[in-house]
C-alpha cells in the first residue's frame, strides 16, 4: 500500500473563522497527526491563490490526500475537488471539515471553539486516510421528455422542448388542457385576458408535430433513470411503452375547500362563494346574486385557508392580487356597488403589483384589516329589516373598532393546496414532498427546478403556489436544463453509489425494499442482490440495512465513518471539561 | 504425560471465564480424539488432566506449539493465565465465542462488579447473607493467608488482553471444524494470515440456510419463537422473529436453524462487519413497516431483550463495549 501523505489546510475565511478559531494553533497541532505531511493556514483557501497553494503542495510534497478545513462542503467541496483534479489527484481523495458554520459562526468562546475545530479537523484527517479513488461515469440521454400535467406550466415546458425539435409526451389527467389558468378570466396585474393567452398555447400544443398528448391519462409507474426512463401508459384499452430521458412534473394544485370554516358559512349562505366560483361568473359575463340581482355590497375576504396554523401556514401568494383584480372588475361592472376588501396583510410584491394596489385603492374600495391568527370575521344572516342578506362582523384592526359590514355577495379568497394524489405522484417519479405536500426542489436557492432525482424537474404550482409569470419562468428554466443534457447526449451520474460484494452477499434481500430509488434487484441465478448504479443515488440506506456488510456505500464506508468518529473523539476528550 | 515423540506437536487447552462447553466440544470429536493424541502431546488441559500452574510456569518460552484458550477474561486468574500462555505458546488460538467476542459472560458488561456482587451475594431469592459477606482477594486464617482471584469490573475478549494468532468461533465451535483446523496445523500446511478466523466461512449464515428468503421483509411486530407457528420453511425474519443469521458468520452448518430455532449469533460477524449487533439493529430498523414515530416505537417495543438479542455473544468486542453510565467510577478503579 502506498504511503499516506496528507496535506491539511486551515482557512481563515478572512475574519469569519479566524475571529473565533485560533487557526494557526489548529494547523500547528494537527501537523503532528500520523500521515500529515504539511499543515498550513491561509486567508482564503477558496481563492485562486489558495487553490494554487494546494496544487503546488500536491506536486511538491507528493501529497495523495487533502483536508481543507473551512466553510460548509455544500459551498466549496466541488471547488477543492476540482483543485485536486487539476493537480492530477483523484477528486475524492479529499475531505472537508466545516469550522465556519459548525464552529466560528455558532460559538462565542474562542478557546473552546478552537478545541472543537481541532476535533473536526482530526476527524477529517482520520477519514481521508480511508478514501478511495472514484471514477466518473456517464449515461446516454434519450432526447424525449415526459411532461406530467397539461396546465400552463406543462404546456410551456412542452412547447419549449418541442420547438427545439425534441419529442415530448404530455400527460393530462383530465379531458382538457389548460389547467387552472383556463378557469380564470383576467390575469393580474395588467388585467389581460387569461383565456387569450392560454387558448393560443393550447392550440399550438395540440397541433405541434413533436408533442404527443395523452389526455384522461395518469402515469402509474416509471422505471429507469436519467436519460433512460420508461413508462407504460394505458391508452384506449391498449398499452403504449414510452421511453424518455427526462421528466417534468407540472401537476399544479387545487383551491382550498372552505366548507369546514364555520365562521364564513360557505355552503350555508348561497351568496358566499369562492374565488374560482366568482371567476365563473366573470367568464359568463353576469355578476349576479343567487336571487339574480346585481349585488350592492360585495365583501372580498382574504387568506381563507392560508396563513393560519389550523389550515395552511403558508401564504398562497396569488390571492391578494386576485382580490384587487376582482375589485377592479366589480367597479367596472357595477359602478355604484360598495366593495370591501377584508384583508389580513396586503401582499403586493412583484412587478406591477404595488401599482395595482395603489390604483385600486383610488377607486372607492374600502380596505378593512382583521387579525388572521386570532380573530377572523364572522358572516351572519341579516335581520329581516336590513337592506342586505348578510352581515359581516369583524374587529377592524386599524381603527380598533368592532364593525358590521353589509353584504349581498361574499367572495372567499381561498388558498391553494396540493392535490390529494401528490404523494402518489411523488412515489411514481421518485421525488420528495415537503410538509405541505408540495414537491421538493433540490435546493431552494441554488437549484430550484431540479429534484434530488436526476432527470426529474418540478415546475409551477406543484412545487409551491406562485403566479403565472413565475410558473412560466420555472417551466422555461427546467427546459433549459433538459435541453442542456439532450445537447450533450450524455450526462455524468453519481459516483458515490452503493456496491454489492457478491462474495459476501448472502441473498437475504433486506436491501431491496428499503431502496427509495428501486435501484436494487435480486439476481436469482447468483443468489445475490445487484445495485443498478445508474439509478443509485448513494443515499446509503441499503448500506445500513445490509446485515452482512456486503453492501458498501462508496465514500461512506464503515471504515471511513468509524475512523472519522474516532478522530473526533480523540480530540473531543480534551473537550470533556468544557 | 506421554513422552514427547518426534513430530508430535505440543497442545495446551485452557479455560478462562467459560462454562466448560468448549472443553467438552473438544471431547465431542469422539474417536478422533485418538487422532489428536497421536499427533499432539496434551501438555496442559485442566478439565481432563491434572496439571498445576507451576507446570506451565516451568515450561520454556514458546515451548507449546498451539494453545486453545476458551473463555473470556473476567478475573485476575484469567488474565494471569492468558499472559502466561501467551509467553509459552507459538500459536495462541482464541477458541469459542467467549474468548473470541466475550460471549455470554460478556453480557455482564451491561452491569458492573458492584451490581453483580449485590445480586449474587445479597439479593438472590435463595441467598441468606445478613452480614453481607462478599469475596475478598486475601483472607487470613490460622494456617496462613488464602487468596482468591480478583473479580474485575470489566469482561474482556482474549485479544483485548494478549496478542492472539487465530480465532475459532462458536458456542461451542463445531467439532468438525476443530478437526479441520487441527489437521491443517499438524500437517504443516501454510496457515492463513495472523488474526484470521478459522473454521468458518466468510459469508453469513443465510448463505447456508435452507429456508426460503424473499424481499418481503416488512415487519409490523416482532415475535419470540414460541409466538409463531413456524412453517419450517420461511426465513425467520419474514415471520417476524429476529434471527441473527444475516449478521453472523456461517460455518456452523446452521445448526440452530436446522433445529427450527433462529440463529443467535455465536459465530460472530462476517469479515465485512465490525459490530454485528449494531449492524443487525441497523438492518432491523430499515425493515420496520411503519412510518409514524409512535407506531415505530411500538414495533421496537415488541423486541424482547434487545441487548441480549443483538449482543448475546459480542458485548465486549462491540463498539459500545460496556455500560459506562452505571460503572464510570468502578471502571476507573478496575484493572483495565
Amino acid at each position: 500500500m502506498e504511503e499516506i501523505r496528507i496535506g491539511v489546510y486551515i482557512c481563515w475565511c478572512g475574519t469569519n473563522i479566524s475571529r473565533m478559531v485560533d487557526v494557526e494553533d489548529v494547523a500547528r497541532e494537527l501537523s503532528e497527526m500520523p500521515g500529515v505531511v504539511i499543515s498550513k493556514d491561509y486567508k482564503y483557501m477558496c481563492s485562486d491563490p489558495g487553490q494554487a497553494l494546494i496544487i503546488k503542495d500536491i506536486k511538491e510534497h507528493k501529497l495523495n490526500r487533502v483536508v481543507v478545513s473551512a466553510c460548509s462542503p455544500r459551498i466549496h467541496e466541488l471547488t477543492f475537488r476540482k483543485a485536486l483534479e487539476n493537480a492530477g489527484l483523484n477528486p475524492y481523495m479529499f475531505q472537508m471539515a466545516n469550522i465556519r458554520e459548525q464552529v466560528s459562526w455558532v460559538h462565542d468562546d474562542r478557546e473552546k471553539a478552537t478545541k472543537k475545530a481541532k476535533a473536526l479537523v482530526a476527524a477529517a484527517i482520520n477519514r481521508v486516510k480511508w478514501h478511495e479513488s472514484l471514477d466518473k461515469r456517464t449515461v446516454s440521454i434519450n432526447p424525449s421528455t415526459l411532461v406530467i400535467g397539461g396546465g400552463i406550466a406543462g404546456i410551456t415546458a412542452a412547447l419549449e422542448l418541442a420547438d427545439t425539435g425534441s419529442p415530448v409526451y404530455l400527460i393530462e389527467k383530465t379531458t382538457e388542457l389548460g389547467g387552472n389558468m383556463a378557469k380564470i378570466d383576467l390575469t393580474f396585474p395588467y388585467l389581460n385576458s387569461a383565456r387569450q393567452i392560454i387558448q393560443e398555447k393550447i392550440e399550438r400544443t395540440e397541433h405541434h408535430p413533436n408533442i404527443h398528448i395523452f389526455k384522461n391519462t395518469v402515469v402509474d409507474e416509471i422505471f429507469g433513470y436519467i436519460g433512460n426512463f420508461n413508462s407504460i401508459i394505458g391508452q384506449n384499452g391498449s398499452e403504449i411503452d414510452l421511453k424518455f430521458g427526462n421528466i417534468v412534473v407540472a401537476t399544479g394544485l387545487k383551491p382550498f375547500d372552505p366548507s369546514g370554516l364555520e365562521n364564513y358559512g360557505y355552503g350555508k349562505f348561497p351568496d358566499v362563494i369562492t374565488s374560482l366560483e366568482f371567476e365563473k361568473k366573470l367568464l359568463s359575463g353576469n355578476i349576479l346574486t343567487n336571487e339574480g340581482k346585481d349585488p350592492e355590497n360585495v365583501v372580498i375576504i382574504h387568506c381563507v385557508g392560508s396563513r393560519n396554523r389550523s389550515e395552511h401556514e403558508y401564504c398562497s401568494r396569488t390571492c391578494c392580487m386576485t382580490a384587487l383584480k376582482y375589485a377592479n372588475q366589480l367597479r367596472s361592472a357595477i359602478p355604484d356597488a360598495n366593495i370591501y376588501q377584508a384583508y389580513a396583510d396586503m401582499r403586493a410584491f412583484g412587478k406591477g403589483c404595488e401599482e395595482l394596489y395603489t390604483s385600486t385603492s383610488r377607486k372607492g374600495i374600502m380596505f378593512l384589516m382583521f387579525d388572521q391568527q386570532n380573530d377572523l370575521p364572522v358572516i351572519k344572516k341579516a335581520e329581516p329589516g336590513d337592506s342586505c342578506n348578510m352581515l359581516i362582523e369583524m374587529n377592524e384592526k386599524l381603527s380598533g373598532e368592532k364593525i358590521e359590514i353589509p353584504a349581498d355577495m361574499v367572495i372567499l379568497m381561498v388558498g391553494l393546496e396540493a392535490h390529494e394524489d401528490a404523494k402518489k405522484i411523488s412515489h411514481t417519479v421518485g421525488i420528495s414532498l415537503d410538509g405541505n405536500s408540495f414537491f421538493m426542489e433540490k435546493h431552494p436557492k441554488l437549484d430550484p427546478v431540479a429534484t434530488t432525482t436526476s432527470g426529474v424537474y418540478v415546475v409551477g404550482n406543484c412545487q409551491a403556489p406562485k403566479d403565472i409569470p413565475d410558473t412560466i419562468t420555472q417551466a422555461k428554466a427546467a427546459t433549459a436544463r433538459i435541453m442542456g443534457t439532450i445537447k450533450q447526449g450524455e450526462v455524468e451520474v453519481e459516483v458515490i453509489t452503493a456496491v454489492v460484494n457478491e462474495d459476501i452477499c448472502c441473498g437475504c434481500q433486506t436491501c431491496i425494499q428499503v431502496c427509495p430509488y428501486t435501484a436494487i434487484t435480486y439476481d436469482v441465478v447468483k443468489g445475490v442482490s445487484v445495485v443498478n448504479e445508474a439509478i443509485c443515488k448513494g443515499c446509503g440506506t441499503c448500506g445500513s440495512a445490509c446485515p452482512t456488510g456486503a453492501i458498501r456505500s462508496r465514500h461512506f464506508t464503515d471504515n471511513q465513518i468509524l475512523s472519522q468518529i474516532k478522530g473526533l473523539l480523540s480530540k473531543s476528550l480534551e473537550l470533556k471539561e468544557v | 504425560m506421554a513422552k514427547k515423540e518426534k513430530n508430535k506437536i505440543k497442545l495446551a487447552i485452557y479455560w478462562g471465564a467459560a462454562c466448560g462447553g468448549c472443553c467438552v466440544s473438544i471431547l465431542d470429536v469422539h474417536e478422533k480424539l485418538f487422532d489428536i493424541v497421536a499427533a499432539a502431546d496434551l501438555v496442559f488441559w485442566p478439565i481432563a488432566l491434572d496439571f498445576k500452574y507451576k507446570d506451565v510456569e516451568n515450561m520454556p518460552d514458546k515451548d507449546i506449539d498451539v494453545t486453545l484458550f476458551n473463555g473470556a477474561v473476567r478475573n485476575s486468574e484469567n488474565e494471569h493465565m492468558a499472559n502466561l500462555l501467551r509467553e509459552k505458546t507459538k500459536i495462541l488460538v482464541a477458541y469459542g465465542s467467549c474468548s473470541h467476542l466475550g460471549g455470554i459472560p460478556g453480557l455482564a458488561n451491561f452491569s458492573n462488579r458492584e451490581e453483580i456482587f449485590k445480586r449474587v451475594y445479597e439479593t438472590t431469592e435463595s441467598t441468606v447473607n445478613p452480614e453481607k459477606i462478599t469475596p475478598q482477594t486475601k483472607y487470613k486464617v490460622a494456617e496462613g493467608e488464602l487468596s482468591l482471584p480478583e473479580f474485575y469490573n470489566d469482561v474482556r475478549t482474549l485479544d483485548q488482553v494478549v496478542d492472539v494468532d487465530y480465532f475459532i468461533p462458536g458456542c461451542p465451535p463445531q467439532s468438525e471444524r476443530l478437526m479441520e483446523v487441527f489437521t491443517a496445523i499438524v500437517s504443516g500446511a501454510e496457515l492463513p494470515p495472523k488474526g484470521s478466523v478459522l473454521g468458518a466461512l466468510d459469508k453469513s449464515q443465510c448463505d447456508e440456510c435452507p429456508r426460503e428468503k424473499s424481499e418481503n421483509k416488512l415487519i409490523k411486530e416482532f415475535k419470540r419463537p414460541f409466538e409463531i407457528e413456524d412453517d419450517g420453511k420461511t426465513c425467520f425474519l419474514e415471520q417476524g422473529v429476529i434471527c441473527m443469521g444475516p449478521a453472523t458468520r456461517g460455518g456452523c452448518g446452521v445448526r440452530c436453524i436446522e433445529g427450527n430455532a433462529p440463529c443467535r449469533g455465536c459465530y460472530g460477524p462476517p469479515t465485512s462487519v465490525s459490530d454485528p449487533g449494531a449492524k443487525m439493529m441497523s438492518a432491523i430498523a430499515t425493515i420496520i413497516d411503519e412510518n409514524e414515530p409512535e407506531a415505530i416505537e411500538k414495533v421496537i417495543d415488541s423486541i424482547e431483550d434487545p441487548a441480549g438479542t443483538f449482543y448475546r455473544f459480542s458485548v465486549p468486542s462491540s463498539i459500545i463495549r460496556r455500560n459506562i453510565e452505571t460503572s464510570e467510577k468502578k471502571a476507573e478503579q478496575a484493572v483495565v
